[in-house]
């Protein structure tokens, strides 16, 4: 492409952060072009606090388009040994969004000596976010506990934060705010905060097409992490009524070629000393 | 910029959109003396279920069923109307009508609306005056075409090829390529085609309609699906 | 007061006191000047038979039409008026050719029958405006044959719109004759070839000029062949065997 078009459409680079690229795609697509599509991940992702530290849940369903890519995906993300991170949106921001501020996290905690805190891992992740205006999808859940105890946000990928008692995320979102509405009080027992937390995400998976599968779920305490995997399983596959087995030599042989190899003789093996 | 996006999506919004697609599949399999029509019972719009049950497959005569997808508002019309011709066709000709003339006149009831079309994927099966299983399917304006089996809506592109396989024995060697599908057989093959289909497709599931017509009559059957 | 029968005649449609529409009757009336038309089914299919009336040794006689195909599996043959029945045969045409057009079969015969008489009291004004075709009844009556799923069936229909099946029927001048003859002879097992001589031996008897192979015209319906209409050997042929009969 000739140079002066090239700084018509994007302008001059003048130094510190280049949306080159992204104005090249406006252009691109104002003109017929046609973007590749990214893994999104309509989800359905809720967070609490209770009584002794913070639930969060996810369901398992990654979507393209209307077809299901992964029945058994883990949305819950893992950010330091006290901060878990649940992730909507591109499949790919998501994760990694969260690696990059683990791996920080991960640093800092080793230069300081301390545990991270949430809130650092929330400011990381707004300032990373905010710096790619809204063009890496990512909104996530973040929970943790830390010397201040636990603490809840929601993080949206324009950047901005919200610090709650109760939150949801994802396309399910409104389908799990109406179960915690319903039912959510404060300082509650870790059963019923679970139990509250995957009526949640069942409520994202059985009225969200974009939600679906099994219920994650992660409980973060002062001390103790659970993270539990495939909590529930309300969606199990029925067995199949006939066996699609093909018998031997259905599949078509388009060519075929034998080779003669050299055969090995006894003399030619290898000596072991 | 912004301005160019604000006008972009003030133009786009203010467009009259008359089309919806609520989602759903629908299938046909024709035998020697049977049919199978299946059809799931979800009806949706973008990330939504509007109901978890509303039938697609709609009765004809005591010998045929309309199966549809695409926008549900315009299939159901559109079954109507078919509905009301055929009994026309009784009170006029004193006779029932059978399925290759309903199938005629199905495309012209569709062509009629060549550009103003009904949003529609339907597929006409039962027997034929013969007594034979027989499977028409069309384009939204009314392009029509007799087969032995058919896989229209939002999982067609999962079921289709497999029933080209199981039921067209395609891609396959060393098989008997005059066998015919047993009634048992192809009935669990369509309910096989939906129970995988719901597992892939957001739009697919809830219940499943199975209809089987033979000689006896029309016997319907509704089973479950996955509701997620 | 009551008008009188020569007010009533006037309109097309306006009852006399006494309940009759006397252009309808004066119409049905025309018909019985007309030459003969013989129909008679049997279990084979439907024979039509016609007498054509050569008034004069310069008149062309191939040029007399009146046994006529409506569609493959469809003939019908005509008494009266002959030029009137050009509108009802073009519409009897575009009705079964529009009924294979959308659902890919024949038009079954009764169908067929009945659109004719759809036609018959469409005249004068209409009581919504709609649009009429004639400014009087028809003045002719067909004989219509034809072949469906309920098997061979003769119709006949008149310029009242009246619609009657028939195993055998004769209509136009003489007909009264040649219906007490068919009734005498016609049985319900009798063959094609059967009828051919029946419907040949009524005409014969009926018409006043020598029956020949060109002053009668014959048609069969068949399920296998439907609609064929005789050429001058065959009936030859046939009027041979009525003779050998006779």
């Amino acid at each position: 492409m000739d140079k002066n078009i090239l700084k018509e459409i994007v302008g001059e680079h003048e130094g510190g952060f280049s949306f080159a690229n992204a104005k090249r795609n406006e252009y691109l697509t104002q003109n017929g072009g046609v973007m590749p599509n990214a893994t999104k991940t309509g989800t359905t992702i809720v967070g609490l606090i209770y009584k002794d530290g913070v639930v969060l849940g996810a369901d398992t369903r990654a979507t393209a388009g209307t077809i299901v890519a992964d029945k058994n995906c883990a949305k819950i993300h893992y950010i330091t040994p006290n901060i878990y991170c649940c992730g909507a949106g591109t499949a790919a921001d998501t994760e990694f969004t969260t690696n990059i501020v683990s791996s920080q996290l991960a640093l800092h905690s080793m230069n300081s000596g301390r545990q991270a805190h949430v809130s650092t891992a929330m400011t990381l992740l707004k300032q990373y976010l905010f710096r790619y205006q809204g063009h890496v999808s990512a909104a996530l859940v973040l929970g943790g506990v830390d010397i201040n105890g636990p603490h809840l946000y929601t993080v949206y990928p324009h950047g901005s934060t919200d610090k709650l008692p109760f939150v949801t995320m994802g396309s399910g979102s409104l389908a799990a705010m109406a179960i915690f509405e319903s039912r959510f009080k404060p300082n509650m027992e870790r059963d019923e905060a679970v139990e509250l937390v995957k009526d949640a995400i069942e409520s994202g998976i059985f009225n969200d097409l974009g939600s679906g599968s099994n219920v994650d779920v992660c409980v973060i305490t002062k001390d103790k992490v659970d993270y539990l995997r495939n909590y529930a399983k309300p969606n199990e596959r029925v067995p199949k009524l006939k066996s699609y087995k093909f018998a031997r030599g259905t599949t078509a042989i388009i060519s075929e070629t034998v080779r003669k190899f050299n055969s090995v003789k006894d003399e030619d093996a290898m000596e072991v000393v | 910029m912004s301005t160019e996006i604000q006008n972009a999506a003030k133009s786009h919004a203010g467009r009259w959109e008359p089309y919806v697609d609520n989602g759903g599949t629908s299938l046909a399999i024709a035998g020697p003396d049977f049919c199978i029509i299946a059809s799931d019972t979800r009806q949706s719009e973008g990330y939504s279920i509007n109901t978890r049950y509303d039938s697609k497959v709609h009765q004809i005569t005591d010998k045929v069923l309309f199966a549809t997808s695409g926008y549900s508002a315009d299939g159901k019309k559109l079954a109507e109307n078919i509905k009301i011709q055929a009994e026309k066709y009784l009170d006029k000709n004193d006779k029932i009508i059978q399925a290759p003339s309903i199938a005629q006149m199905t495309s012209i009831i569709m062509y009629q609306k060549r550009f103003f079309p009904y949003y529609v994927f339907p597929i006409l099966a039962g027997l034929d005056g013969e007594g034979k299983g027989c499977v028409f399917s069309y384009d939204p304006v009314g392009n029509m075409e007799r087969v032995g089996f058919q896989v229209y809506g939002s999982a067609s592109a999962l079921i289709q090829p497999f029933l080209d396989n199981q039921v067209g024995l395609k891609h396959q060697e060393n098989v008997d390529k005059n066998r015919t599908l047993s009634k048992q057989e192809a009935f669990d093959l369509a309910i096989d085609s939906f129970t995988s289909a719901t597992e892939r497709d957001i739009y697919t599931g809830d219940y499943l309609e199975i209809y089987t017509v033979d000689s006896t009559g029309i016997h319907k059957e509704v089973r479950t699906l996955k509701f997620d | 007061m009551f008008l009188t029968r020569s007010e009533y005649d006037r309109g097309v449609n306006t009852f006399s006191p006494e309940g009759r529409l006397f252009q309808v009757e004066y119409a049905i009336e025309a018909i019985k000047l007309g030459s003969i038309a013989i129909g008679v089914k049997t279990s084979e299919g439907v024979v039509l038979g016609v007498e054509k009336r050569i008034t004069s040794p310069l008149l062309v006689g191939s040029s007399i039409e009146k046994i006529l195909e409506i569609d493959n599996h469809i003939g019908c043959a005509m008494s009266g008026l002959t030029a009137d029945s050009r509108t009802i045969i073009e519409h009897a045409r575009v009705e079964a050719q529009n009924h294979t057009f959308v659902y890919e079969e024949h038009i079954p015969v009764e169908s067929l029958s009945q659109s004719i008489c759809d036609l018959a009291l469409r005249f004068g004004e209409g009581a919504h405006g709609e649009e009429s075709i004639m400014s009087r009844p028809f003045g002719v009556s067909l004989l219509v044959a034809g072949y469906d799923h309920k098997g061979p069936q003769l119709y006949y229909t008149d310029p009242s719109g009246s619609l009657v099946l028939y195993e055998a029927k004769a209509i136009g001048a003489g007909s009264e004759g040649a219906q007490t003859e068919l009734q005498q002879s016609y049985y319900k097992t009798m063959s094609l070839e059967e009828a051919e001589v029946l419907v040949l031996k009524v005409l014969k008897q009926v018409m006043e000029e020598k029956l020949t192979n060109s002053n009668i015209q014959l048609a069969k319906v068949t399920p296998s062949k439907g609609y064929q209409i005789h050429t001058a050997d065959e009936l030859a042929a046939i009027i041979a065997r009525l003779d050998e009969q006779e």
